[in-house]
């Protein structure tokens, strides 16, 4: 079997709350190959979130693993798992979180900004415009860039998240909603914009909890009780069906179901 | 890169900014003003004990005072003549003044001195009031009263030589608003008999109608105190009520030729107050008085003095003011001196002295003029050592206080600490990016600190001056307390550089446990703060 992309492998995250615990994921797993398009779907609070940003490296498992290209994301040191967040990934957020005292520009810009030292920046500043600018031509609002993102309505906040999320070209693209907080057109427009992105070959994991959302991709995975249950419908076009996995079942604890709540 | 970037950004779309600025800026003008002023206070207070004495002094614990300090004196010229300058003797007892024109009676400390020679050991000469305007007139030799003559027109001229002497200061003066105002002080005239008081300048002289001259009859002078004498006005300068020559009857206790007191009436010095002296010490200017030292050791009995058995015995001072060569340390001469006097006990000498001198030699300390001043020197080093402990505190309370607004600061930011560790950042730099953030805060806050640090102290008196006119209770400076005339107003150089590296620091240091708290944290924790 090839290395997939991404191999999430029984993951368990548990929140504290105030006594007691609420334990979220309970050995989720995902597979993800080279050029997917994976949705994500869950009701609210079932913990898509809280599973993507594990993939992203952006909060850590209580157990569990999470591979990229074979090599464990949490074992490394700290610099790597940087370098994998600056180059491996691009995230997308349900609340876009651009930086507020930054123009379109430079938000999009910050992946570079991050990556290159003081000095590697004169030299990489030109050549970073250049890209970021394409960027944004690409997610079509090439005459915003020195707006504010409090000028930009929702979905023009969210193009220049996805602008960002892609700027440094990663092998994988996270998405946590990005239509969430989106009406139902400027939703589609979104939509259309990162299957484009997926043609072109970028992998996508998205998560969503609307059913005409998950169409467009090529696999849906549902995430219940803190597992990934089952691997839904395949459109043609997708790669592999060896996604996903059920939760590896052990330890009394699958009856509890976690605690759900609207988000 | 992003974070000289961001820093940039925030410092200047970030109001939060410039309260940090502003809160910096005040502690560092607090600070510098607190410290100009005291540290202006302290050295002045050092300066002026400095002046008192001279480097080393020689000083007898009894008031009988020490024989052979004249061959002392000269056996020190040879034995270390690269380390002395000069030496001159002084004489110290206490008494009673009267004031017979005011009928003011109070006790004084008098001292006995060679005026030529003691003004060169010491800033003496340059509290000399009269001194100042007609140079070269005082002196503590028999001598008349001065008077002013007054034309019919009320013009008013001095006895020549005091108006030639007050020309020599003119020319030499440079401060023209002095001169002014020595021109511009009215004449008055106190009283219609003869002879009245009048005002020259700041200066009083007798007067009559006529010609300007000298009248009654030869008297030693005495220079007192300047508070003894005068009342001092809030501006710091004094109003003088008597006359230049006027009598002072000085009262004073022999002590017999071995130092104990004799028992025999008092003795009465009729003398004419020549001058008065402000060595800017209130203590010392409201009761010291100084006459001539020859004069004080005839009338103590302290000069040589036919014993029953046919001996003399020799001349005794109660100081020996040593003055030391420019670039003589001051610790190593004291104790070069002390070593010198020991050998000269020995060796210069005779064997055969009596019990009483040779008790009087014993007690002889050869002191430095900080240790003379030690009381009072310790007072204003223990006032400096609360000081610095108090500034401790305020500045603790400046760091804690950038602290503070550094750990909002962060914590507004937190969603963008999120971010940016979301795209790759790591914790060091998120880290650097505050503490580079908080030292542009404190360059600016420091800059504009020191900025309005500096134009406060510069302008202090003016404040001052201005503050009291609001109220009169909001006068805080009174130089009847502080004996200063001016708050000090001048800003060390070295000072304003130490409280802005210190500022700037203390902001580093203050955004250091947020940014450290910034840095540590996964990315999803600081981004679910909504
Ligand atoms: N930091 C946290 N502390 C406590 N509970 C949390 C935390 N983050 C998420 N949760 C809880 O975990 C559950 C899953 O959250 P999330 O992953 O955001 O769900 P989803 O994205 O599927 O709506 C929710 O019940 C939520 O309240
Ligand atoms: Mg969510």
């Amino acid at each position: 079997m090839s290395t997939a992309i991404l191999n999430a492998k029984g993951i368990h995250k548990a929140y504290k709350m105030g006594r007691g615990e609420v334990s979220v994921l309970r050995g989720a797993s995902l597979r993800v190959e080279e050029g997917e398009f994976v949705v994500i779907m869950g009701s609210s609070g079932s913990g898509k979130s809280t599973l993507l940003h594990m993939l992203g490296a952006l909060d850590k498992p209580d157990r569990g693993q999470v591979e990229f290209r074979g090599q464990s994301v949490f074992d490394q040191s700290k610099p790597i798992r940087n370098h994998y967040r600056n180059q491996d990934v691009g995230f997308v957020f349900q609340f876009y979180h651009l930086l507020p005292e930054l123009n379109v520009l430079e938000n999009i810009a910050i992946p570079r900004l991050v990556y290159h030292s003081f000095f590697g920046w004169r030299a990489a500043k030109r050549k970073s415009f250049a890209e970021a600018r394409e960027m944004l031509e690409r997610v079509g609002l090439a005459e915003r860039e020195k707006h504010r993102p409090s000028e930009l309505s929702g979905g023009e906040m969210q193009r220049v998240a996805i602008a960002r999320a892609l700027l440094n070209r990663p092998a994988l693209l996270l998405a946590d909603e990005p239509t969430g907080n989106l009406d139902a057109k400027i939703g589609t427009e979104v939509l259309a914009m990162l299957q484009e992105f997926n043609d072109a070959g970028q992998t996508i994991v998205m998560v969503t909890h609307d059913g005409c959302v998950a169409e467009k991709a090529h696999r849906t995975v549902r995430l219940t009780d803190g597992v990934i249950q089952a691997d839904s419908g395949t459109r043609s076009g997708s790669k592999s069906k060896s996604g996903s996995e059920a939760g590896d079942h052990r330890r009394g604890d699958s009856g509890d179901k976690p605690k759900t709540e609207v988000v | 890169m992003y974070k000289w970037f961001l820093a940039w950004r925030y410092l200047h779309t970030k109001m939060i900014a410039f309260f940090g600025i502003a809160s910096v800026m005040l502690c560092v003008a607090m600070v510098l003003v607190v410290l100009s002023v005291m540290g202006g206070f302290l050295d002045t207070v050092r300066n002026r004990s400095r002046g008192l004495h001279s480097e080393i002094v020689m000083n007898s614990h009894s008031m009988q005072g020490f024989p052979y300090y004249d061959e002392f004196s000269q056996y020190l010229a040879k034995k270390l003549p690269d380390v002395i300058r000069a030496t001159t003797p002084v004489l110290s007892t206490y008494g009673l003044y009267r004031d017979p024109a005011y009928q003011q009676t109070g006790p004084t400390q008098v001292l006995g001195i060679q005026l030529d020679d003691y003004v060169k050991v010491n800033s003496f000469g340059d509290g000399l009031h009269y001194q100042k305007y007609f140079p070269g007139t005082t002196h503590l030799g028999p001598q008349q009263m001065p008077v002013a003559g007054m034309a019919m027109d009320h013009t008013l001229t001095l006895p020549p030589d005091l108006e030639e002497a007050n020309m020599r200061w003119r020319k030499s003066e440079t401060d023209q608003s002095l001169i002014d105002r020595f021109e511009s002080a009215p004449f008055e005239i106190t009283s219609p008999e003869f002879p009245v008081f009048a005002v020259k300048g700041e200066r009083q002289f007798a007067t009559r109608v006529g010609l300007p001259g000298y009248v009654g009859p030869e008297r030693n002078g005495i220079i007192m105190g300047c508070d003894i004498i005068n009342i001092r006005r809030p501006d710091g300068n004094f109003d003088r009520t008597i006359a230049r020559g006027a009598n002072i009857v000085l009262t004073l206790m022999p002590l017999g030729p071995t130092g104990n007191p004799t028992g025999e009436p008092a003795a009465k010095l009729h003398l004419r107050y020549a001058d008065d002296s402000r060595t800017g010490i209130y203590d010392i200017d409201r009761m010291m008085v100084y006459v001539d030292f020859d004069l004080l050791q005839s009338v103590l009995g302290m000069d040589s003095r036919q014993l029953v058995d046919g001996n003399f015995t020799k001349p005794r001072a109660n100081q020996l003011l040593i003055d030391l060569d420019d670039g003589v340390d001051m610790d190593v001469a004291k104790d070069q001196i002390a070593l010198a006097w020991i050998d000269f006990q020995e060796n210069e000498i005779p064997l055969d002295l009596d019990s009483s001198e040779q008790m009087s030699l014993y007690k002889v300390q050869v002191l430095t003029w900080e240790d003379m001043q030690r009381d009072f020197i310790q007072a204003v080093e223990k006032e400096k050592v609360l000081v610095t402990i108090l500034f401790s505190l305020i500045s603790l309370v400046a760091v804690v206080l950038v602290g503070c607004i550094f750990y909002m600061i962060v914590e507004k930011k937190t969603k963008d600490i999120g971010i940016l560790k979301a795209v790759g950042a790591s914790g060091r730099g998120i880290a650097g990016l505050f503490i580079a953030y908080a030292a542009a805060v404190g360059v600016f806050g420091s800059i504009l600190g020191l900025a309005v640090g500096c134009a406060f102290v510069w302008n202090i008196n003016d404040i001052q001056d201005w503050l009291a006119w609001l109220n009169p209770n909001l006068r805080v400076w009174s130089p009847d307390i502080y004996s200063f005339d001016k708050i000090p107003e001048t800003v060390k150089q070295a000072d304003a550089a130490w409280v802005g590296v210190i500022a700037i620091i203390s902001s580093m240091i203050g955004s250091l446990i947020p940014a450290y708290a910034a840095a540590k944290v996964w990315p999803v924790k600081a981004l679910r703060y909504e």
